[in-house]
């Protein structure tokens, strides 16, 4: 199951990067969310799936798509010079940074949990549990969140009703 | 059931599984496919006319019409099939099928029917399980991918008007999905749960003696804006601004012909299920009986199934009875009445709960 959603996931990616068409790439990305939800119900938590598929499938890339159609653009444009150096550059970016993620995961409590027999399983995640957890243990966290949208939301409205 | 899977060498828990899925999508193609015909009749009910009542089984057997449905199939099936020359040809396959599949998984966390245990195992009847975690946002999400199949289509035709209904259509859509959304919640707040089932369960009983105790009795705000949110998501009139056949020729589907066509409307007919057991699970009591403590299971099937055809009706009623909406009045509606709506909804009911109510 596991190399199931995580081929789907990567296919999703690279078909996104790979792809000239602007829209054939924004549904390989939505193919790249779905594995990703996929793997958060493979990792117990139905919830964070459920959300990642309303939040980011369901509403932020169809506006992306909704933009894209809008303003009519179906190939993506050639750079207008091209410099290797930000070839290797990001190559070496992309390389530290998978690095830096395996070595968390390998590093991480929950994995030498697993080497230990009869060790407590997680529980799978409800809505309650998660409205437990951002309202008791993460409420600052939560509210400073809360006014950053806020705030972005008015800057929003302010940028596009220039007299109101 | 032992005996049936064991003479099958599977487990009994995968038979019901089977079971359930062929049940379940077996009954919801064929409510759709029975209500492209309902809708027909219907419509010509409301406008005095007869409607499609000619086509009969072997020139025979007419039934009132009903062999209609399988004379359109075949037709439908036995059309050139044509793809226009400047569309994304692959885009243009893969729509209808964006298109049908969310309307039909969509139904897959409903229970419809009571709960029952024999032999020592409890069957449910929904095919997630209750507990699944998902609850009610399976079909939020779900909900949300049937934009997709508008967008990706009118993309793809490669077609100003297609283009014109897909981008009116997924603009409504997404609008609308906040608006159900936070109806959607304050059910999630006065149940204290978001499972279909808990939320079923807690709607049984009576309220204030006489009334059943479904939550259309304590949320009516809630109710009318979950109502209308579902009309702008199946894309039905008064919201069907992705065919808008009298202004941009049929919208979303204008290239569409042939059997990719009939998937298309399948997959509104589909939807309409969906929204109708949605609304029924949500605020009807699901397969709560009335007035009936612990209903057998075959009956509460049957009050389940009684009340999403009654709500798939009403979808056909008011298709025919009002105008479509202007675009602007449809954002103005959306934004400006339902929005603020549920979020009176949504305090009004927090308030209350914080009173201890």
């Amino acid at each position: 199951m596991f190399i199931t959603f995580a081929l789907i996931t990567l296919l999703g990616a690279i078909g996104m990067l790979l792809q000239k068409n602007v829209i054939v790439a924004g549904l390989c990305m939505v193919v790249a969310f779905f594995g990703v939800a996929g793997l958060f119900v493979l990792l117990a938590n139905p919830v964070a799936a459920a959300l990642q598929i309303i939040v980011y499938t369901g509403a932020i890339m169809v506006l992306v798509l909704f933009v894209i159609m809008m303003l009519n653009s179906h190939e993506e444009e050639k750079a207008q010079a091209s410099h290797p150096v930000q070839k290797w550059v990001s190559l070496a970016l992309v390389v530290a940074a998978a690095i830096g993620a395996v070595n968390l995961v390998v590093a991480s409590p929950g994995l030498k949990a697993l080497g230990i027999k009869g060790a407590e399983m997680p529980q799978a995640m409800t809505l309650q549990k998660v409205g437990t957890l951002l309202f008791a243990d993460h409420v600052l966290g939560f509210e400073v969140a809360g006014l950053l949208l806020l705030a972005a939301m008015i800057g929003a409205v302010a940028l596009t009703k220039r007299n109101l | 059931m032992d005996m049936l899977a064991s003479l099958l060498h599977i487990t009994p828990a995968v038979l019901w599984m089977v079971l359930k899925v062929v049940i379940v999508f077996g009954g919801v193609m064929s409510l759709a496919a029975i209500f492209t015909w309902v809708e027909r009749r219907g419509s010509a009910m409301i406008q005095d006319r007869i409607g499609p009542n000619r086509a009969a089984l072997f020139g025979k057997i007419r039934i009132i019409g009903l062999a209609q449905i399988l004379a359109d199939g075949i037709k439908m099936f036995f059309k050139e099939d044509l793809v226009p020359t400047d569309s994304n040809r692959n885009l243009f396959w893969l729509a209808p099928f964006l298109a049908f599949v969310p309307a039909l998984l969509g139904f897959a966390v409903i229970p419809f029917g009571k709960s029952f245990s024999s032999g020592g195992a409890t069957y449910h009847l929904s095919v997630l399980d209750p507990g699944n975690g998902m609850g009610m946002l399976y079909p939020l999400a779900i909900g949300g991918m049937a934009v997709y199949g508008v967008l990706v289509a009118a993309w793809s035709s490669n077609n100003k008007w297609s283009i014109l209904g897909g981008m009116r259509a997924s603009a409504a859509m997404v609008s609308y999905e906040i608006g159900m959304s936070l109806a959607v919640v304050s059910i999630f707040m006065t149940t204290g749960g978001y499972d279909p089932s808990e939320i079923i369960s807690s709607q049984g009983g009576t309220f204030l003696g006489v009334l059943p105790n479904w939550n259309i009795f304590h949320q009516p705000l809630g109710f009318i804006v979950f109502f209308t949110c579902m009309f702008a998501e199946t894309n039905r009139l008064p919201f069907d601004f992705a065919e808008g056949e009298s202004e941009i020729v049929a919208g979303f589907n204008t290239e569409f012909g042939s059997m990719k066509f009939s998937l298309m409307a399948l997959a509104e007919y589909s939807h309409m299920m969906t929204a109708s057991a949605l609304i029924a699970t949500l605020y009807f009591g699901g397969w709560q009986v009335p007035f009936v403590q612990n209903p057998p299971v075959l009956l509460s099937v049957a009050c389940f199934v009684l009340k999403l055809l009654f709500f798939a009706w009403v979808f056909v009623w008011i298709r025919w009875t009002l105008p479509r909406f202007r675009y602007d009045q449809l954002m103005a509606l959306g934004w400006k009445r339902m929005l603020p709506l549920a979020m009176v909804n949504l305090v009004f009911h927090a308030w209350r709960m914080s009173q201890g109510h």
